[in-house]
């Protein structure tokens, strides 16, 4: 999860209460943000551009804009020092954008605290324009349906509140917008867009060029089709992986036409946000209609919250057929009924109560039929699908810190899986004989399990399709590579050694997932006095434990030497079944794995032995 | 009348044969018993005041390490005054070398000796031999002779030396200066001599037979009774022996077992390759959630497919997940992919076992957990391993609630050593109300964070008609070993070093 440095002071001035600096971040943990700590950081303005950029105590000052690209080695001038200030550093909420900025935050500890109770609103006026949206982009060709647009007018940025929209945006493009893919956000200079009548429509690679963001539109060649976008501008480079099925591509632009972007890779130079812009033009596009409008609310909600002058003005969105406005911060209405919250959460409730829980989380309740609540959840909130998720909401006010833990009343009787015990008899003897128990990874690949082992390669085995390592291939169809690898691990300690792992391993089945576990043993020892006596007089006291007799029977087994290696037959009462392999370690095997000392190894097969698995 | 042990009265009689004191060594070689055995034995004379030791101080002289560099054939110093016999009674410093096969540097170093012992003097650059030098040839030093004594011996005293007519003291006067030639060591000679009621015990004395062994025919035929133990010495050290063990973390996976069990839970299990359905699509998570990335989940290409459960059961997960469906959902508004949930990956969880087991009898009371391996596409790192245990539990329960979840957690960390807890809000896309644990770790004075749960989603009990409420927990067991061992790599729990196996302990 990404972290987020929240200004302390931002915060706390917009949420009014006097809170020492631990019991705010008590109070927040309670809500549910995982709190780092307080931190400094130190901001600085690039001149040039208007990039703030912000460092850790730890951290040296910027050498160039990351926004520009200005070299401040050469332009000492351009790079402005902010000073320090003071944030709480916490890792974003996912589900919980609306918290993701010192205004949001503020808002929802406003609530909980008790200072305002109930859904905030938030005045909109318009609309004041309208945005036609081409029924191409419902199609394969180019699957961007959804876009939300809003006019916020009056806003006078200062350079703290700059640098909090700009990682509001970038945290929202993450969390909801899953780094542009499901939804991407852009906000224009309102004053350079002309109104009412726009246009997203679905445009081909070559049909029309523009300038984009960062082009001196005096520069020759700066118009550029969207094909020559995706293949030169550095930002149309790092998301055309999101276009690369799009045949068509997404397109807003104005009443006369001028370009405002091509979402969601880039806007237009003609639109450019500058340090003095106080009216903006802001869209959401993507791929669900109620997730662009969410994304939206939480945005512009948000900027209300820091900056409380502005005005809000709605847009039409006409659909083929259907004409939405947005924003839209109508609340979403969700039954809730009281009972059932207070037994779920485990607490004593009633609706006058249970109304309190819910106001404190930022909700309008109608309690008026006494048994269920009608609540209204703010637009701006994104997470709640369910009833049930108002009863988080009811639990997290009321403090999971205040719920007495019980124990469910209900007896039952529990009850071991057979294949444990087997194993614990298993383990239980070859400790006995003084072998150390292992335990080694379930992973391995080709070269260990069958190379390494003499073995012919096979394919009954599970396989990854994409591993993380060339290491780490396949699950293991033995136990072998983990235990020889824990002997070259400890190559350098006393000899001799004996150890042992019981684990699974896998096999491809018939089985509705296709592959199926089973429990293995095996056991290897090693050190100049070492060798098949051990093993197999390790292997037989097993077998004895579950009432069964060994006999060896001589085989051709490639990790063997040859003549010392043996199948194990366990004969019991004219049963005979074949569970495992022992022998001393052919020398090759012992130098694919760099062992300097002779080794012997079992390997049985407690599933075939005993039908469990 | 007096009752001695073997030792104590052989040695009792040697002593009374006698008015003198007799060496200690004497006594040992007449007896035929180890010196520390004469000295235990006189000890328990000496407190009965049977016989008194007298201790007389000598110095013992040997050859020391560089003896054969520095003394052979000869000193230096005797090497040049040949040489200078030969060379005609002079011979420049810088000469001497041929004369005489040493060193310059030795010849240098010589010097001192050769003119301390007044043998040759130096006139300008040529030394000289002198009269006395002329009579050393014939006539060897106090110092050669110590050295040529203690050559044909391994050590003498001060009185074989002087007995033998060598000038000791003289010789190491001489010899002052020369580094590890020859060691002289303060030696204390112990003799015991018999008192007048030694004398008297020794007539009377009653002798108890003393053996090491008890042994079998001893206890056969009471024999035991007879003689006298000798003891041992009960405070020496024994080499460390180290049994075959159980790996540390195998403690901590049966403990976790043992407490579910315990508390009345069956134990369920699952296959390592788990279907995406089981993994992902039946918890609820949409099939566009980060979660289910190639990035960090491991997709497998052999088994290829799984197969699916009926088409009322993935009817009903489809519709969850488009709509909500009939669990009062909105639903996560997307189109539901079946071909995807076919997809098998290494199960990320082990919630993959839990809600087969709720789906395959949705009925209360229920409580099952299963221990087990998830995978995770990291990259191996001191705190991260692509595969690592998780338990997870259910609980299916007509009186279920959230404050049941938080007090089942609470049992198991208390069974499990920890007093202090906390519980704080968290997100899980198949949980509501959903929790992390955190348990306070007194070596970090800190809040560490152990595991999720919650009460599962109704979009995911519902699906497979289930209509109370069911509790959920997914924990790691790693860290918990991790912070008991004291482990600061998480790879040594799967690579472990067999000194560590050995040594860590068991229990605290």
């Amino acid at each position: 999860m990404p972290v987020v440095g929240i200004p302390v002071t931002l915060l706390t001035e917009r949420i009014g209460a006097d809170l020492s600096p631990d019991v705010l971040i008590e109070k927040l943990q309670y809500l549910g943000c995982d709190v780092e700590g307080y931190a400094t950081l130190r901001r600085f303005k690039c001149l040039r551009c208007g990039n703030i950029m912000e460092i850790t105590e730890t951290q040296d000052p910027p050498v160039r804009c990351r926004r520009c690209g200005v070299d401040y080695a050469d332009h000492a001038d351009e790079r402005q020092d902010l000073g320090d200030d003071q944030v709480i550093r916490m890792e974003l909420l996912a589900v919980r954008p609306d918290m993701f900025d010192p205004g949001g935050l503020a808002r929802t500890m406003r609530g909980y605290l008790g200072e305002s109770l109930g859904r905030r609103d938030y005045a909109v006026s318009g609309p004041v324009a309208r945005v036609t949206v081409d029924p191409a982009l419902d199609t394969d060709a180019c699957p961007r349906p959804a876009i939300a647009c809003a006019v916020v007018r009056g806003i006078a940025l200062s350079d703290d509140i700059i640098k909090v929209v700009m990682n509001l945006q970038e945290n929202l493009h993450w969390a909801l917008g899953r780094d542009r893919k499901l939804a991407s956000i852009g906000v224009y200079d309102l004053d350079r867009v002309c109104l009412p009548e726009l246009t997203y429509r679905a445009v081909g690679p070559e049909e029309l060029s523009f300038v984009p963001l960062g082009y001196d539109p005096e520069a020759a060649d700066s118009r550029i089709t969207p094909r020559r976008i995706l293949e030169e501008h550095p930002k149309g480079t790092e998301y055309a992986g999101l276009l690369a099925a799009y045949q068509k591509y997404p397109l807003l632009a104005d009443g006369e036409g001028e370009v405002l972007s091509m979402p969601p890779i880039i806007n237009s130079e003609h639109t450019r946000v500058t340090d003095g812009t106080q009216n903006f033009f802001i869209d959401v596009t993507g791929s669900s209609r109620r997730l662009v409008g969410r994304t939206l609310n939480v945005l512009v909600t948000s900027l209300v919250e820091l900056c409380p002058d502005i005005t809000v003005e709605q847009v039409t969105i006409a659909y083929e057929g259907e004409e939405l406005v947005t924003p839209d911060f109508t609340p979403q209405r969700v039954t809730l009924d009281v009972a059932a919250t207070g037994r779920l959460v485990g607490i004593d409730l009633d609706a006058a109560r249970l109304t309190e829980l819910l106001q404190r989380m930022g909700h309008d309740v109608d309690s008026a039929a006494g048994t269920t609540l009608e609540v209204d959840v703010p637009a701006y909130r994104n997470d709640i699908l369910h009833p049930r998720d108002l009863m988080e909401d009811a639990a997290i006010a009321f403090g999971y810190h205040n719920i007495t833990p019980v124990l469910v009343p209900t007896m039952t009787v529990g009850g071991e899986r057979p294949v444990e015990g087997v194993a614990r008899v298993a383990r239980q003897t070859l400790c006995g004989l003084g072998y150390l128990e292992v335990m080694t990874l379930q992973l391995t690949c080709a070269e260990r399990a069958y190379d390494a082992l003499r073995l012919e390669r096979r394919e009954d085995h599970a396989e990854v399709s994409h591993p993380i390592s060339t290491e780490q291939t396949l699950l293991r169809p033995t136990l072998a590579p983990g235990l020889l690898d824990t002997l070259t691990a400890n190559a350098h300690r006393e000899y001799p050694q004996q150890i042992f792992e019981v684990g699974e391993v896998t096999e491809l089945a018939d089985t509705d997932t296709g592959a199926v576990e089973r429990r293995r043993v095996a056991g290897a020892v090693i050190g100049e006095k070492m060798g098949v006596t051990e093993v197999r007089a390790a292997a037989e006291a097993v077998l004895r434990e579950f009432g069964w007799s060994v006999r060896t029977v001589s085989a051709d087994l490639p990790q063997f030497l040859p003549g010392r290696g043996a199948k194990i037959v366990a004969t019991r009462d004219g049963d005979q079944r074949e569970v495992g392999e022992l022998g001393e370690l052919h020398p090759e095997v012992l130098e694919a794995f760099k062992l300097r000392h002779p080794a012997a190894y079992f390997e049985l097969d407690l599933t075939t032995l005993t039908g469990h698995r | 009348m007096t009752t001695l042990r073997e030792n104590e009265y052989q040695l009792l009689r040697a002593l009374a044969d006698t008015e003198d004191a007799i060496l200690v060594a004497d006594l040992a070689a007449s007896l035929s018993l180890d010196q520390s055995l004469i000295m235990a034995a006189g000890t328990t004379l000496l407190e009965a005041d049977l016989a008194e030791m007298q201790e007389q101080s000598y110095e013992e002289l040997r050859l020391d390490s560089d003896w054969r560099k520095l003394a052979e054939p000869e000193l230096p110093e005797r090497l040049i005054v040949i040489g200078l016999s030969k060379a005609g009674g002079s011979a420049t410093i810088k000469e001497l070398p041929g004369h005489t096969g040493l060193e310059q540097k030795i010849v240098g170093q010589s010097l001192r000796f050769l003119t301390g012992k007044g043998w040759a003097q130096k006139s300008g650059p040529s030394l000289d031999l002198t009269d006395a030098g002329r009579a050393a040839l014939q006539q060897r030093s106090a110092d050669e002779q110590l050295i040529d004594f203690l050559k044909g011996v391994k050590s003498a005293t001060d009185a074989e030396l002087a007995e033998e007519g060598i000038d000791w003291q003289g010789a190491l006067k001489l010899l002052q200066g020369r580094k590890n030639l020859v060691r002289t060591k303060e030696r204390t000679l112990r003799s015991l001599r018999v008192t007048p009621a030694g004398r008297e015990a020794a007539k009377n004395a009653v002798v108890r037979q003393e053996v090491n062994q008890l042994t079998s025919d001893m206890l056969a035929d009471g024999s035991w009774r007879d003689v006298d133990f000798r003891p041992y010495d009960m405070g020496a050290e024994t080499e460390p022996v180290h049994p075959g063990k159980e790996h540390p973390f195998r403690r901590v996976l049966e403990q976790t077992r043992r407490v579910f069990l315990e508390m009345g839970f069956s134990e369920i299990v699952s296959p390592f390759v788990e279907s995406s359905f089981w993994d992902f699509d039946a918890l609820f998570q949409p099939q566009d959630h980060p979660a289910r990335d190639m990035q960090d989940t491991f997709y497998v290409n052999r088994p290829d497919h799984c197969a699916l459960p009926d088409e009322a059961v993935l009817e009903a997960v489809r519709r969850t997940h488009e709509d909500g469906g009939d669990t009062g959902s909105i639903g996560w508004r997307y189109r539901w992919n079946q071909e995807l949930a076919a997809k098998p990956v290494l199960r990320t969880h082990t919630t993959a076992c839990t809600i087969r087991a709720l789906a395959e009898d949705p009925n209360p009371p229920r409580k099952v957990f299963s221990v087990g391996k998830v995978f995770r596409r990291e990259t191996v790192d001191y705190k991260h391993l692509p595969v690592f245990y998780q338990v997870d539990g259910i609980i299916i329960d007509e009186e279920a609630s959230f404050a049941s979840l938080l007090g089942t957690l609470e049992a198991f960390y208390r069974k499990m050593g920890f007093d202090k807890f906390q519980f704080r809000p968290a997100f899980f896309p198949y949980t509501e109300p959903s929790v992390e644990i955190f348990v306070y770790m007194e070596e970090k004075k800190d809040w560490v964070e152990m595991g999720g749960a919650g009460v599962f989603r109704p979009e995911v009990t519902e699906t497979f008609g289930c209509k109370v409420p069911v509790l959920a927990w997914g924990l790691g067991l790693e860290r918990l070993a991790m912070f008991r061992y004291g482990l600061k790599d998480i790879r040594q729990i799967y690579i472990s070093d067999l000194t560590w196996l050995k040594e860590a302990k068991l229990c605290r």
